[in-house]
């Protein structure tokens, strides 16, 4: 009962402290915006079956590639589909999938980090060359190998950040590990006998929080500006999912007959994306204000 | 420092091999076939089969990729038993094979209804075609010859067999002539400079590569000088300034400007200066072999759209750097020894303020080649990053691997630049 209770004691403290970490935001202006803009599109993608008029892949083919009409407030593609119910479900795609890549990347890139920074030695030399090695290479150059060879599709869009994005992550990890492996309760659990991956997960990790915290946050904006790009390129979710990149690649062909399908899947992302950046710009500023 | 670099050299080229392997590995793994791709859908499966075998698709893996890499025309030669030289065919930079006699004269063959001729180009130039009778008996008593035909393959004819495999595999863009037993496309490799034909258009890679990096490359320089003037300037404004309004509003313009993923901004700027002001091209439209240069215009909003999303990252680099050094010791010193404040900055602060922001800037490269293979879709323009996208798409695995050995050339190649630059800039940094 006892050793449960000690155990429940400083997790409990430690989630208020995280959570009281972020409410510095409130300090910064910028921030503020930001996280306005973010709330606004989670809100959207919430909601999104009540705020969508019509279904997203539902076809009017009276009504192909119009400009804002009342029927349709922000006009149809070029298959007649309402662009207004697509954006609002596209918000779902891109907030679902470039958290979860995210996760994915600092899962993959925190172990790797981990695992490097604390045995060290021959083990730390041979992860960081490798991840030296994807890490030199053009971003969308690894895209298009790996997407390519996989093919698109939600899944792999998610394995194709994770890959690019978790030698980062595993960078970043492991330079705190290399500063928190010198403190002395890292070597009071080792004398105690702890096993290795306790010390790493249980130890070390909590303590690095803070920062893989921030950078995780600016990563889920990198993340939706990569999710946009390659559905831009057609390496992303395939048709007919509604996804903004797509959506602007799709429109791009018919700017000159109706500017506007282009316009609003641009705003979408370049709101979200901005906003995130705001967010996690201003969540940097305020934390390291006072240290 | 000699032995830093050669080390970085070996990483680079251990890179590129790895690179390349894993490029043919995918190619060979990922779903679709490129000869069912270049044949079209109503091809039939022999069709398909007999151009997989034309393309040297049916060899195993690894001689494919020993071929890619030195070539096999030393070893096709003893097939054919006569020498195999490259020759140049047409104005495009085309290359065609030819065996060569003994006397210097050029042969290839090709099926005629009537048989097989040969067609012979003399040392002087001229060309003649004479029927050919010169055919060697194999271990089944068939009558055989080894030769070149004229789309660089040595094959294989079997006189008895010439007729019956005649015309099979007509369709489309593939060969026109099928009339061989077994094909062996002849490559010079890549490391003798040739990076093989493109699947995907039917010419050599070379050439058109070559156009695609100039188009890049102009794209790229322009771009660098715009962007690095504006960025290195509001980077010291904001540094200066630090926490005051202009600083604020520097730096959350840039912030606001790089998170605009390049095809919004993109479209933003078409829209604007091409459908609603009417006073830019909204895309470039033109064919590759024409320099773009000729027309400066078709630059103007690829180049500002990556200017716009490059020069916040440099812009807020140089103004993090600025911060930094005017914090340092020694300026307050300067301040303290009453020197003017413009002397300060322009011979104490700016020299070392702006060291680091130039090689991050370099080492910077991935994203900005990132940012031109999406430039490059939004405008239709015809450069390196399109042409790899294109070739990936059809599974066009020569084109790919050239494209993808240069780019990764590039970017190792900057980072170790960017290494050795600094150490000038820096001479407290030595590299073992």
């Amino acid at each position: 009962m006892a050793g449960q209770l000690s155990l429940e004691t400083p997790k409990t403290k430690r989630t208020k402290k995280t959570l009281g970490g972020l409410l510095v935001i409130r300090d910064s202006r910028v921030g503020m915006v930001g996280l306005t803009l973010v709330t606004f599109w989670v809100l959207v993608a919430i909601f999104a079956p009540l705020i969508a008029p019509y279904s997203p892949l539902a076809q009017d083919s009276s009504a192909i590639n119009q400009g804002p009409s009342a029927q349709y407030p922000l006009g149809t593609d070029t298959m007649g589909r309402d662009v207004l119910s697509r954006l609002v479900h596209g918000s779902r795609t891109i907030l679902l999938l470039a958290p979860l890549s995210v996760i994915c990347a600092v899962i993959v890139g925190a172990f790797l980090g981990l695992v490097g920074g604390y045995f060290g030695g021959i083990v730390d030399e041979v992860v960081m060359r490798l991840l030296d090695a994807i890490m030199a290479f053009p971003t969308i150059l690894l895209y298009l190998i790996i997407i390519s060879a996989i093919g698109p599709s939600a899944l792999n869009v998610v394995i194709a950040i994770t890959f690019v994005g978790a030698p980062g992550v595993a960078r970043l990890v492991r330079s705190l590990t290399l500063d928190i492996r010198t403190r002395d309760y890292i070597r009071a659990a080792e004398t105690r006998g702890e096993h290795p991956f306790f010390i790493m997960f249980r130890e070390i990790l909590p303590n690095a929080r803070g920062p893989i915290i921030i950078d995780s946050m600016l990563r889920v904006g990198y993340a939706i500006f990569s999710i946009g790009t390659l559905g831009f390129l057609g390496l992303g979710l395939p048709p007919p999912t509604p996804d903004w990149g797509g959506m602007i690649s799709e429109a791009r062909k018919y700017i000159w007959t109706n500017p506007l399908g282009v316009l609003w899947p641009a705003l979408a992302i370049s709101s979200l994306v901005v906003g995130l950046n705001l967010f996690a710009d201003g969540l940097r500023e305020e934390s390291t204000r006072y240290q | 420092m000699s032995r830093f670099i050669a080390r970085r050299l070996g990483f680079m080229l251990l890179t590129m091999v790895i690179v390349s392997l894993a490029v043919f590995l995918i190619s060979e793994a990922a779903p679709g076939d490129v000869a069912r791709h270049i044949l079209g859908q109503f091809a039939t499966p022999a069709q398909v089969e007999l151009l997989r075998d034309q393309m040297g698709l049916d060899q195993p893996l690894l001689i494919r990729y020993r071929d890619w890499l030195i070539g096999n025309d030393w070893k096709l030669r003893r097939l054919v038993g006569m020498p195999l030289v490259q020759k140049p065919v047409g104005d495009r930079g085309e290359i065609g094979w030819y065996a060569q006699a003994a006397d210097g004269t050029l042969l290839q063959w090709k099926m005629r209804k009537e048989g097989l001729a040969e067609l012979r180009t003399a040392p002087d130039g001229t060309k003649e075609e004479v029927p050919f009778d010169n055919w060697v008996e194999d271990e089944d008593g068939n009558s055989v010859h080894w030769g070149v035909d004229t789309a660089n393959h040595v094959v294989l004819w079997v006189r008895d067999q010439v007729a019956r495999e005649t015309g099979v595999a007509s369709a489309g863009r593939a060969m026109t002539e099928a009339s061989g037993e077994q094909y062996f496309p002849i490559r010079k490799g890549l490391l003798r400079g040739d990076p093989g034909i493109s699947q995907r258009t039917g010419r050599a890679v070379g050439p058109t590569l070559m156009r695609r990096v100039r188009n890049s490359f102009t794209l790229a320089i322009l771009a660098f000088a715009v962007i690095m003037p504006v960025a290195l300037v509001l980077g010291v404004l904001a540094g200066l300034k630090e926490g005051r309004a202009t600083d604020r509003a520097i730096s959350v313009m840039s912030l606001v400007t790089t998170s605009i993923p390049e095809f919004a901004s993109g479209v933003f700027l078409i829209l604007v200066f091409s459908f609603w002001l009417k006073i830019l091209p909204g895309a470039a439209v033109f064919t590759s072999d024409v320099a773009p240069w000729k027309d400066p215009k078709l630059l103007v909003l690829p180049v500002l759209t990556l200017t716009l999303v490059e020069v916040g990252y440099v812009a807020r680099m140089t103004r993090a750097s600025m911060v930094e050094v005017m914090n340092a010791p020694y300026i307050r010193t300067a301040y303290l020894k009453g020197l003017p404040y413009r002397r300060i900055v322009f011979t104490h602060a700016l020299r070392n303020a702006l060291m680091a922001p130039i090689t991050v800037i370099m080492l910077h490269v991935n994203w900005l080649v990132g940012g031109i293979v999406v430039v490059e879709s939004v405008f239709g323009y015809p450069g390196l990053g399109l042409y790899l996208l294109d070739s990936a798409m059809f599974k066009d695995v020569n084109a790919i691997e050239a494209g993808a050995m240069l780019m990764v050339a590039l970017a190792v190649g900057t980072q170790l630049l960017a290494d050795v630059l600094y150490t000038f800039l820096n001479p407290r940094i030595r590299y073992t």
